[in-house]
């Protein structure tokens, strides 16, 4: 129990932080090269430096799909990454530390909201991942389902049409695209709402957190915002100090 | 003398036009460039006698006499047509045009002159069987879809009516008309569900593969779609599509329909309105919980200072 408590506590490390980034740029490149796809009318009126900056449409649709490709590779390394620290033991399931929603999260979802609006005296008492954390990182894996098939899809129309049903052929791209381009818009308005207020903007984060790329937390804003991680780590002393 | 002088001062304007026309053109633009506004004719037709000479010198046709198409009238002011001065193939296709090209149906017969095959498969093409055959004055000819002659520049240059960035506006100019639409009973949805579509939208942000309507259904031999010489008839659109789409088939041709949302497409339209509950609510919920966020915040810092001291 005399163990000193260190200063700092590595969230993530270096293969998570770098899926981070490649996700994010490529997350970046995608809606720059798509959202002139998305609002055409606008763009040619409005701002044409959105095809412009990229030498025009063609080229744009080619760093979109190249980015896509590079977007759904770093996902299915993500996803083998999860099962092998799984499988291997080097991560384990705990409730406190886990991604996965749990019914806790709803409750904490209410409390906060609560306390925002006043009617609560103590804000909810976060684990490893808040409510706002497995929100933000089960948007990208829905978005990636959704948007990431949607755009295979329209990326190879011809050799996708041999799968689909002779039932749906008459309105499945139409389907397709709306899928694409609404969830698109959903990602973004999502990133740009949820992800940037919560990691950019708040007060103690503003105009970033150092996170992403040095993968810590300092004791105390683990101590703030993570308790309960921070108890399975370092006991109870937190108080004591 | 004196007159002469006149004519001769009125030339000076004419002679700073640098177009490389006849002398018999500078007889016609002398009036013709100057009358503006339009006329009616003894039949009680409202014609445009206006001819803008700088604009007609850098068309295709600038090199032109006027009478090269305007065949019935040689003299000025016009003596009454003369259906004699015209070649008798000319004539008698004129003759079918009289109900379409009211003042000079000549003129409109004598782009064949020149455009003897394109005339011919337009006079096949839906568009042609319904001015020719029909007899309607409001079916497309080539001055429809092309503008006015006297103004037609290359079709790689702005100007031009079928352009690339211009003809899909070309063809709206009839394919989006209520009137037009209601009588030959087409839908003025088309061009809005071609802008919707991927080849549409990548049409507009100048994507230079983008298909446009001419791509797909052909221009002066254009045929109803249901017509089996039509290039997207369904039996032709595995090899018209295949164009760009190798491999296509006849399941995968099918993606293009143009019809509206709606009945007729049941399903694409309750998605986008599912689509649009779902964006609508998880933007609420954001919104309103980083707004809820953002003001608590304030309010721990400035209202209640002292009691979250101990962590700051």
């Amino acid at each position: 129990m005399n163990k000193e408590t260190p200063k700092e506590y590595l969230r993530f490390n270096t293969i998570e932080r770098i899926q981070h980034v490649i996700l994010f740029t490529t997350f970046l490149l995608l809606s720059f090269t798509g959202w002139a796809l998305k609002y055409p009318e606008q763009t040619v009126e409005h701002s044409s430096w959105l095809v412009k900056i990229w030498g025009g449409a063609k080229n744009a649709g080619i760093v979109h799909r190249i980015a896509g490709i590079t977007m759904l590779l770093n996902f299915a390394w993500h996803v083998l990454y999860l099962a092998y620290m799984l499988s291997t033991g080097k991560m384990k399931l705990r409730k406190d530390t886990t991604i996965i929603p749990l019914p806790k999260d709803v409750m904490d979802a209410v409390k906060n909201i609560l306390y925002f609006l006043g009617l609560g005296k103590e804000k909810p008492q976060f684990g490893r991942f808040s409510y706002i954390h497995k929100f933000d990182y089960w948007a990208v894996f829905w978005g990636m389902g959704i948007i990431g098939l949607s755009g295979f899809f329209l990326a190879f129309p011809v050799q996708s049409s041999y799968f689909f049903p002779s039932w749906s052929v008459n309105w499945i791209w139409e389907v397709i695209s709306i899928m694409h381009s609404d969830e698109a818009l959903l990602a973004i308005v999502f990133i740009l709402f949820w992800h940037f207020y919560n990691e950019h903007l708040k007060w103690n984060k503003f105009p970033m957190s150092m996170t992403w790329i040095t993968g810590k937390i300092s004791i105390e804003d683990m101590k703030r915002e993570h308790p309960l991680e921070y108890k399975l780590e370092f006991g109870d002393k937190g108080d004591n100090k | 003398m004196k007159r002469v002088f006149l004519v001769a001062l009125l030339w000076i304007p004419l002679l700073c036009f640098t177009y490389s026309a006849s002398a018999e053109t500078f007889t016609c633009l002398a009036c013709h460039s100057a009358m503006k506004g339009k006329i009616r004719t003894e039949e009680g037709v409202l014609i445009d006698v206006n001819v803008d000479g700088e604009k007609y010198s850098q068309s295709v046709h600038g090199g032109f006499d006027c009478i090269a198409c305007h065949k019935q009238f040689g003299s000025n002011p016009h003596e009454p047509a003369r259906i004699t001065n015209v070649p008798q193939g000319i004539a008698s296709l004129a003759s079918k045009l009289t109900h379409k090209a009211k003042v000079d149906p000549v003129a409109l017969a004598a782009c064949s002159e020149c455009h003897g095959d394109i005339y011919k498969s337009w006079q096949q093409s839906i568009h042609g069987s319904n001015v020719i055959q029909k007899k309607q004055s409001d079916g497309a000819s080539c001055v429809d879809c092309h503008g006015s002659p006297h103004y037609i520049t290359p079709k790689n240059t702005a100007t031009s009516h079928i352009n690339k960035k211009n003809i899909v506006k070309t063809c709206g100019e009839c394919h989006e008309n209520e009137g037009l639409a209601r009588k030959y009973g087409f839908s003025t949805h088309i061009l809005e569900r071609y802008y919707e579509s991927f080849h549409g939208k990548k049409y507009v942000i100048g994507h230079p593969n983008a298909p446009t309507c001419v791509d797909c259904h052909k221009y002066h031999d254009i045929k109803k779609w249901e017509d089996p010489m039509s290039p997207v008839a369904w039996d032709n659109r595995t090899e018209t599509c295949g164009r760009c789409h190798k491999g296509a088939t006849k399941k995968f041709v099918t993606a293009i329909t143009h019809k509206p949302y709606g009945k007729d497409n049941p399903v694409p339209y309750y998605f986008e309105k599912g689509m649009i509950v779902l964006l609508l609510s998880v933007f609420a919920f954001i919104v309103g919980h980083v707004i809820l966020d953002a003001i608590s915040e304030i309010r721990d810092k400035v209202l209640r200072k002292g009691k979250e001291g101990h962590h700051e």
